[in-house]
């Protein structure tokens, strides 16, 4: 058995889908025309039943249009129709691996097999029409024992049809010739002949016909009795993930873009968790809608990408970070348009452990991170994030320390490393220049917190220099205890030999 | 009338009237010294902590948080709100920290439009909400003591409030104590001096005060503890 998805209006609810869901269904109920062709003088190309009793046809002008009043008018977008398409090939993937998208709103899978899956035939159009109806489509569905008489089904009956196998030609009767995919010359030979339905194209005798009409019109007539039987043109198979959305106008507030951004993001999830996969990589595309052209393109375009440690499928979170980074962001213009990509892998698959100690939840994890760039900062002025995990360079430059991306995954092996209580240096970055007065080579005062303090001890002079061919270091170090209000502290001091000045490093606290 | 007699009347009328309250001990977290270890058995689990010392003379307070670190970081996760940015990963390497289970926050390095203060309790609190780190360390002694002491009572107290509630330890190090009686246990360092042996600075002897250690009924408030720290090359 086939199974065909029909979505009736295709244009107006593809047009309609990124609409919230209760304004969506608002606007469903309201009149809505679809509207293409020159700027100066669009025409209607689409539009639903409520706009059809208002006496709108195909083929008006806008104007004509906006004399009925309270009708809702949308540009055509294709971008918008290949979601709503790939939003209901998704839907199809679900309950078969094989599919055919016949035409624009139109998806035929085939269900053989899958009886004890999903049930008798009017069950699983069932489960079809739902989840249709959760990806926000209203469909119309068929199911018949060839794929044609499930697509002219789908096409002329509303709701949910069932033909029982031998009964095609009695059930398809009623339908207009119009729906069958003949040329226009045929259909007014057929026309003039008197011959509108299915059930007057089925009774004619085949080989006066063929004379006639020649091997299409067998085709034809075959098509109308309910007959054909083909295999499915299976779609190929979704590769890329990318979900993009345009404005008609350029947006300038955050809450429009958040607001698109959301569905996009729970679209590409959804299509991920339709060929069970998720991501680890996440870009985002906005493009500007500069009016003025700066040195370069790099004004036009506005990309991020984030590299989760974790695959997730989770829409929510995926969102929150994207948002997170576009409340940092302020934008040189308008952003007219929005594109989402992931990057596909496997789900994770390992079950955490019971007996482990607690850890930030990855997914969690990823979210805090970014909220707490957004109060710190990413990087400072040298480069090195503001939050991650400290590491030890390879390097024998003074206080060389890198910062590496917090991940809770990373660190699962307990460590080995038996801790001692030393003394801990606390750093002053930038250190703060001094001035010291010497007693031979030795410090005898150092200046300090406004004020000179002497030097009870002095060890020293630890000296280190390298990288002679750049950036190069070269410093004598020394460890003193000063005298202060406080008692005793004990201070690094050095002495950069290259621009010959002083400076405190820290206090050994 | 007696006080036992009074005591009673009072008592049948409020029976809760002088019932003490006590905060169940519910673990620890060591420090890795053992002088502070025993005295307080650890900083306190779903508590807020505060260790003190000056600034300006070497007190112990930074070794404090470095050891304490490095014995959590074993075994579970930490975050260390670095509010002037004054950790020095060499110490902490040498110290023994194991640096992938630490989060290292550093405050006030960029143009944010926040104070390094500022930015310092803004994250504590999102890494509170977070959950999952066993302790949550945040170094604000390099902070001038004006402005610390401006931090109204009611954020130490929202903060004692959601640690109370969380399997994670909440520790400031200050030059001074702010949150009195948020906190849970409030520990004072001093250094004495120790002067170098010839030319080496090898280290120096730790005091530590408890000012403030709720549930310690056993323990004498103001009792003073001492351990002797060393340097890495000692």
């Amino acid at each position: 058995m086939f199974a065909c998805l029909y979505v009736p209006d295709f244009s107006v609810q593809a047009a309609l889908l990124p609409e919230r869901g209760d304004a969506r269904e608002i606007l469903r109920r309201s009149p809505v025309v679809i509207l293409d062709g020159p700027s100066n003088l669009p025409r209607v190309v689409a539009l639903n039943d409520p706009a059809r009793r208002l006496g709108i046809a195909i083929g008006m002008t806008k104007l004509q249009v906006e004399t009925c009043g309270g009708v809702a008018m949308r540009q055509k977008s294709q971008p918008e129709e290949d979601a709503a398409q790939a939003a209901l090939m998704n839907c199809a993937t679900a309950f078969s691996p094989k599919i055919e998208s016949a035409c624009p709103g139109a998806v035929i899978l085939d269900l053989t097999g899958t009886e004890k899956l999903l049930g008798p035939p009017e069950s699983a159009a069932k489960k079809l029409s739902a989840a249709a109806g959760e990806r926000g489509l209203h469909v119309r569905i068929a199911v018949a024992s060839n794929p044609d008489a499930a697509m002219h089904a789908a096409r002329g009956f509303p709701g949910i049809t069932v033909i029982p196998p031998g009964n095609e030609a009695q059930r398809l009767a009623g339908l207009r010739v119009d729906q069958l995919p003949a040329t226009p010359e045929a259909l007014d030979v057929l026309h003039g002949w008197g011959i509108y339905t299915f059930r007057s194209l089925a009774e004619l005798p085949e080989i006066p016909l063929t004379e006639r009409l020649g091997q299409s019109g067998l085709h034809l007539q075959r098509l109308a009795r309910g007959e054909v039987q083909r295999t499915l043109v299976p779609a190929a198979p979704l590769r890329e993930f990318i979900e993009s959305y345009e404005f008609e106008d350029p947006v300038e507030t955050l809450e429009s873009v958040s607001f698109v951004l959301n569905r996009l993001l729970q679209q590409v999830c959804v299509h991920l968790v339709s060929h069970a996969l998720a991501t680890n990589e996440l870009r985002l595309t906005l493009d500007l809608a500069v009016t003025q052209r700066r040195n370069g393109n790099d004004g036009e375009h506005y990309h991020h990408r984030w590299k989760l440690p974790v695959a997730t499928q989770d829409a929510r979170m995926l969102f929150r970070l994207s948002l997170l980074d576009l409340e940092r962001n302020t934008f040189s213009a308008p952003i007219r348009r929005v594109a989402v990509e992931v990057l596909p892998v496997k789900p994770r698959a390992a079950q955490g452990n019971l007996f482990a100690a607690s850890s930030p939840e990855a997914e969690k994890l990823e979210i805090t991170l970014a909220r707490l760039r957004g109060v710190v900062g990413d990087a400072d002025a040298d480069g090195i994030r503001c939050v991650g995990s400290p590491e030890i360079v390879d390097t024998h430059r003074p206080g060389a320390f890198a910062v590496h991306p917090f991940s809770s995954a990373a660190a699962v092996v307990e460590s080995v490393t038996v801790a001692f209580p030393t003394i801990a240096l606390r750093i002053f970055r930038p250190a703060l220049e001094t001035s010291v007065e010497l007693d031979g080579k030795t410090p005898r005062s150092v200046r300090f917190a406004m004020k000179h303090r002497s030097v009870l001890a002095a060890s020293g002079p630890w000296c280190t220099s390298g990288n002679w061919w750049s950036n190069s270091w070269d410093r004598e170090e020394w460890d003193v205890a000063l005298n202060t209000t406080a008692g005793i502290g004990f201070y690094r001091i050095y002495r950069d030999r290259i621009s010959k000045r002083w400076f405190v490093e820290g206090i050994f606290d | 009338m007696s006080v036992a007699l009074l005591r009673a009347a009072i008592e049948k009328k409020l029976p809760s009237a002088f019932m003490v309250h006590s905060r169940d001990y519910r673990g620890g977290i060591s420090t890795g010294i053992p002088a502070i270890d025993v005295a307080v058995r650890g900083v306190p689990l779903h508590a807020l902590t505060e260790i003190c010392g000056s600034n300006l003379a070497s007190s112990g307070k930074t070794s404090v948080l470095t050891s304490l670190l490095a014995r959590t970081t074993r075994d579970r996760f930490c975050a260390l709100v670095d509010a002037s940015d004054a950790f020095d990963p060499q110490t902490g390497h040498a110290a023994g920290m194991e640096f992938s289970r630490l989060l290292w926050v550093r405050c006030g390095k960029s143009k944010a439009k926040l104070r390094p203060l500022e930015q310092a309790f803004k994250v504590t609190d999102i890494l509170l909400n977070s959950g999952g780190f066993e302790l949550i360390a945040v170094d604000i002694s390099g902070i001038p003591e004006q402005i610390v002491r401006r931090v109204p009572i009611s954020t130490w107290f929202r903060f004692s409030r959601v640690i109370e509630k969380q399997p994670a330890a909440l520790v400031f190090i200050e030059q001074e104590p702010h949150a009195t009686s948020c906190a849970e246990l409030v520990l004072r360092v001093h250094a004495q001096p120790a002067l170098p042996l010839g030319k080496l600075f090898t280290g120096f002897d730790l005091k530590v005060e408890v000012v403030r250690g709720r549930g310690m009924e056993k323990k004498p408030v103001h009792s003073e503890y001492g351990c002797s720290l060393q340097t890495q090359w000692a």
